[in-house]
């Protein structure tokens, strides 16, 4: 692990400082007359987690492979790091790690025999940071086990480890949660926050598990149909653009009374014990208290309401649906 | 992000590791090698053992040129494909070429790295079924003439080149289809039923010089034993033999550059 932190400490400014970790521009992929991915654009700031979150067949995938150069695209411009790819990959993979679907290794092989020779294709200096790389994702008691014994969990992380070998700037995880029991997600969640908060390095993570994009990221959009429906971050994207507010007092029935025919008021119900209410104004959430307090009520919580991201993700991909 | 020396190596060194590993694949080139010599030769001891009169001794002359056959034109291009087909499609499989290919190191040096640590897994194997059968030769030679130097040293010439041949042939393949089940499938019937009778059609004429097993059996060393070569100009051998060793290769390079990771 010193390994690791010393040589993020000592990085090379050559591709650091040339812009967002990756840049997408009006991107397309058509497959026939099928359209994979249609006009995304996207910015991955330096330094976050950030979700690539939408379900199967959204796109996700697709849009990596391009990103990645594995598959070219119809349309578009793309950068990782602050070079162009597909013209600059090589250099650009260089400092990228990636896990594209899942991670797949020589099952015949060992850990440490099969990062071994994924170190020797990325270059001779890699070598020293495989012993550092399996230590940091917690395999270092089990590299001498063949990779056909180890579960899925482990397999993830072997493939993180994988990634951690070029010491990338930039870790692209393509649904590094799937299959995961919910200990194996929660290794891999405080993993990728140790990533980006210990060692600033900027993960960008495709998943269809929008509670664990919620816990786990900075920075998401969404795709929905090969399209960006939403970006932002994750308070932006749950925050609740109409302003609705929760209440909770001594007595729920008598505040409805009182709030009743509210002019500030525009919707107004109780709901488990507490009052639930869209404002006119998310400023006048004070003048509510200040209502409730003055008619001898207590109030023992008042906030905005916070839906998660799966109702966002619901709400905007059934909105999408209706309009189609 | 250049290819230098030390890379090469390691990659070469990395594709050796995980052939060398694949234990199953090399017990069975081993073992088909090995098995039908220690059978036949097995076979002669008993049967010099019951009958010393009417049976000479297993080893001597005969039993290194049934060696060569063996190693050269029948069991050890077998093992060749085995190891040529794991080679060009092992990555494809394990689904490992796609993180390979994601490291940005050029697709044409992913592929050249595979040739040498093939060969090397192939040669290995060959020399040491080749060394078990030569000690045989001699050790059950009784009075039987053995080959002379020289002879051997053309044989482990010319089976290095039999077998490597082979080798790189069916990583080629392989690389090709990505496919290891298909080109063993293929690259066996075509050696070992397909070729021979083809190499025995006579109404081919020269046509026949065009086949590998030709010009094999052209430049196999002496003693000979099993079908005769089809007489040919060296010229005409070392062009077949390159043309061989380039063209499905280079075919294989290709799809490894066009193949969508």
């Amino acid at each position: 692990m010193e390994t690791t932190h010393a040589s993020q400490a000592d990085r090379r400014p050559a591709l650091g400082d040339l812009g967002p970790a990756v840049e997408i521009e009006e991107l397309t992929k058509r497959f026939g007359d099928r359209i994979a991915v249609d006009d995304v654009s996207l910015t991955v700031p330096r330094g976050v987690a950030y979700g690539f979150l939408g379900h199967n067949g959204a796109g996700k995938t697709t849009m990596i492979r391009v990103l990645l150069g594995l598959t070219r695209a119809s349309g578009g411009h793309a950068s990782l790091l602050g070079l162009p790819v597909p013209e600059q990959r090589a250099r650009a993979l260089a400092r990228v790690g990636a896990i594209v679907e899942e991670p797949s290794f020589y099952p015949h092989l060992t850990g440490h025999e099969n990062l071994k020779i994924a170190a020797a294709v990325r270059g001779p200096e890699t070598r020293q940071r495989i012993d550092g790389a399996l230590e940091r994702v917690g395999l270092d008691r089990r590299s001498r086990d063949r990779v056909g014994t180890y579960s899925l969990g482990m397999r993830q992380r072997l493939g993180v480890a994988r990634c951690l070998l070029s010491d990338p700037e930039l870790l692209i995880l393509d649904e590094p949660m799937n299959g995961l029991d919910p200990g194996g997600m929660l290794d891999v969640r405080r993993m990728i926050r140790a990533l980006v908060d210990d060692e600033g390095r900027t993960v960008f993570l495709s998943s269809h598990l929008l509670d664990e994009v919620e816990k786990t990221c900075d920075v998401a959009a969404i795709i929905d149909g090969g399209r960006v429906i939403a970006e932002g971050s994750i308070e932006e994207l749950v925050a609740d653009e109409a302003g609705e507010l929760v209440v909770e007092c001594d007595d729920a029935d008598r505040a409805l009374a009182l709030l009743a025919g509210d002019p500030a008021v525009r919707e107004l119900r109780a709901e488990h014990g507490a009052l639930r209410m869209k404002l006119l104004a998310r400023d006048q959430a004070g003048e509510i208290n200040s209502r409730l307090v003055a008619a001898g009520l207590v109030v023992s919580r008042l906030e905005p309401a916070r839906r998660s991201l799966e109702d966002r993700f619901l709400e905007m991909t059934t909105r999408l649906e209706v309009a189609a | 992000m250049k290819l230098d020396l030390i890379t090469a190596k390691e990659m070469i060194g990395a594709d050796l590791l995980r052939l060398r590993k694949k234990r199953g694949m090399i017990a069975l080139a081993l073992a088909v090698m090995l098995v039908p010599l220690v059978i036949m030769t097995g076979y002669d001891v008993v049967k010099h053992a019951s009958d010393p009169g009417q049976y000479p001794p297993a080893g001597g002359l005969n039993n290194y040129g049934r060696l060569l056959d063996l190693l050269g034109v029948f069991m050890g291009p077998v093992a060749a494909v085995l190891i040529g087909a794991e080679a060009g499609a092992g990555d494809l499989a394990a689904g490992v070429f796609r993180d390979n290919v994601l490291t940005g190191r050029s697709r044409l040096a992913l592929f050249l790295s595979r040739i040498p640590a093939a060969v090397a897994v192939t040669l290995s194997l060959t020399a040491l079924a080749f060394a078990i059968g030569v000690a045989a030769t001699f050790g059950l030679a009784g009075g039987l003439a053995t080959p002379s130097l020289s002879v051997i040293l053309e044989s482990v010439a010319w089976l290095a080149l039999a077998n490597s041949v082979l080798c790189v042939i069916a990583l080629g393949l392989a690389s090709l289809t990505g496919s290891r089940p298909g080109t063993i499938t293929a690259l066996i019937a075509w050696e070992l039923v397909l070729s021979p009778l083809v190499v025995q059609a006579t109404s081919l004429g020269t046509l026949r010089r065009g086949l590998l097993d030709s010009v094999l059996l052209f430049l196999k060393p002496g003693p000979l034993t099993g079908p005769p070569g089809i007489p040919m100009p060296v010229a005409v051998a070392v062009v077949v033999t390159i043309g061989w060793l380039l063209v499905l290769p280079a075919l294989g390079a290709w799809r490894m550059q066009t193949r969508d990771a």
